[in-house]
């Protein structure tokens, strides 16, 4: 009997507070009122739709799609965009699926979802007639590109030429968040510390839900790993990492150098960075910028443009 | 090599005053991580609370786990536990146990020197155990959280904090009471 008044008490609990969703006000990018630009200006971000008819000039150069990461936005590579002013390049800004938009988009999204921006564009720049693409992913946006490596995807699509990775994230720094697949439904959501000025980029509230999809991905690319994977022909990748990542364990940069090997079965490039904050290569909107961390940002750039140029 | 000398001294000094000595195996998997398997033993004393207070010892590691044949990070966990058994006249116990320990991850290269790889542990457990009546096998269920105090950024990636292990124990000592 007392069991069951257990249970009783757990499911109410659970009930209730799944219930009582966050207080989300406009000024949030949670809300309904503020969105990422590339929804409503898609030529400005993407270069599928900037330049839907590429003349051979426009083919000629080397397009890189930037993947933001989890509750992120197109904002998180506008950075490199404003530093890159070489003609030989292009850069195709992603926006992930479910983000940018509201809560309860977000909400509703899977990794699977979040993934098809990147897919799709990938593939609208092929059938246009590009043959030099790059990647280049942030926290998340580094996870996913792994899920498409271990998924096979590039075994039936053009290879890209180089895969960037600035602080994957494979493993949690967070220790409470391999908890919430058993808490999720009594926390409903989970509200980051961030500024006004960066809720207009970053959802502030992490529904469960998608800290589950996070998390699901994770996996799926750590036991990909564990198990070993192989780049496509032809394709470098390196990774970048901050020493203390306060979100993306650096362990993550381990195991994606233990378990990831190119085509001919060298090893790949790992990169650690002096530096304890996460995504290190967004330096905008931080309270208080080094010049350490400005190097780090600039040394990198560099890095990825060198190898585009 | 050295945690590993300590413990041993610390189990033989112990065994020679023990009323009840279990030995046995251990299968556990932490929460979103890894499995990491190893042995376990434990061990009550006749002159203190024999059969309800016990004193442990364990080593587990991912060797025997998901890094065996596998790209996963080695890593290994020594344990030293204080347990507590209710209802210890009856087969089954409800057991509350804390453990004090050390973790090491190994990295292998030197350019992730630097990455932090190890840490002191502290966790409460709670469990369940079960004493075979005609045998001298008994199986222990626990549920445990290590706190990690460490910065975010600052402690090894691969220890999360919530873990479950499956004990099967064989009595290899078991002084009758005078």
């Amino acid at each position: 009997m007392k069991k069951i008044s257990f249970l009783f008490i757990y499911i109410l609990v659970t009930i209730s507070f799944s219930c009582s969703g966050p207080t989300i006000t406009d000024d949030l990018l949670d809300g309904e009122v503020v969105f990422d630009p590339s929804l409503y200006n898609p030529e400005q971000f993407l270069v599928s739709a900037k330049y839907p008819i590429p003349t051979p000039a426009d083919l000629n150069k080397h397009i890189i799609l930037a993947v933001h990461g989890y509750t992120a936005t197109t904002f998180e590579w506008q950075e490199f965009q404003d530093w890159s002013v070489t003609p030989s390049y292009r850069i195709s800004q992603v926006l992930l699926g479910g983000h940018g938009r509201d809560y309860n988009a977000f909400k509703n999204s899977t990794w699977e979802d979040w993934r098809s921006s990147i897919t799709s564009e990938y593939e609208k720049l092929i059938a246009l007639g590009y043959t030099r693409i790059s990647l280049v992913g942030s926290s998340t946006g580094g996870t996913l590109l792994l899920e498409l490596v271990n998924s096979g995807y590039f075994n039936n699509h053009l290879h890209p030429k180089n895969i960037f990775l600035v602080d994957p994230i494979v493993v949690p720094s967070n220790k409470l968040q391999t908890l919430v697949g058993i808490i999720g439904p009594m926390i409903v959501y989970v509200e980051t510390d961030q500024t006004a000025a960066e809720n207009n980029y970053w959802y502030r509230f992490r529904p469960y839900e998608t800290i589950n999809e996070l998390n699901n991905v994770m996996s799926i690319v750590r036991k990909g790993l564990e198990n070993g994977m192989t780049l496509p022909s032809g394709t470098y990748l390196k990774v970048f990492h901050s020493l203390h990542d306060p979100v993306a364990s650096t362990t993550s940069s381990v195991l994606i150098y233990k378990g990831l090997k190119t085509s001919s079965g060298s090893k790949i490039e790992v990169q650690l960075i002096y530096s304890d904050i996460h995504v290190f290569t967004r330096l905008n909107l931080r309270t208080k910028v080094t010049l350490l961390q400005k190097n780090n940002q600039l040394d990198v750039f560099n890095q990825i443009a060198n190898k585009l140029n | 090599m050295k945690t590993t000398l300590i413990f041993l001294v610390i189990f033989c000094t112990s065994i020679a005053n023990a009323q009840t000595l279990e030995v046995g195996l251990r299968v556990q998997k932490t929460q979103e991580m890894y499995w990491e398997n190893g042995v376990s033993a434990q061990f009550s004393f006749a002159k203190f609370k024999p059969e309800q207070f016990f004193l442990g010892l364990d080593y587990v590691t991912s060797r025997l786990g998901t890094a065996y044949q596998s790209n996963a990070i080695k890593q290994d966990s020594y344990l030293l536990s204080g347990s507590w058994l209710f209802n210890k006249n009856k087969p089954y116990h409800i057991v509350t146990r804390f453990n004090m320990g050390y973790f090491y991850s190994d990295l292998e290269e030197d350019m992730f020197a630097a990455i932090p790889n190890t840490s002191f542990l502290v966790s409460p457990e709670v469990g369940l155990k079960y004493n075979f009546k005609k045998m001298p096998i008994s199986l222990n269920l626990g549920v445990g959280f290590y706190i990690i105090t460490a910065k975010e950024g600052y402690s090894p990636g691969t220890l999360q904090p919530l873990y479950y292990h499956l004990d099967l124990y064989y009595s290899i000592l078991k002084t009758r009471k005078k």
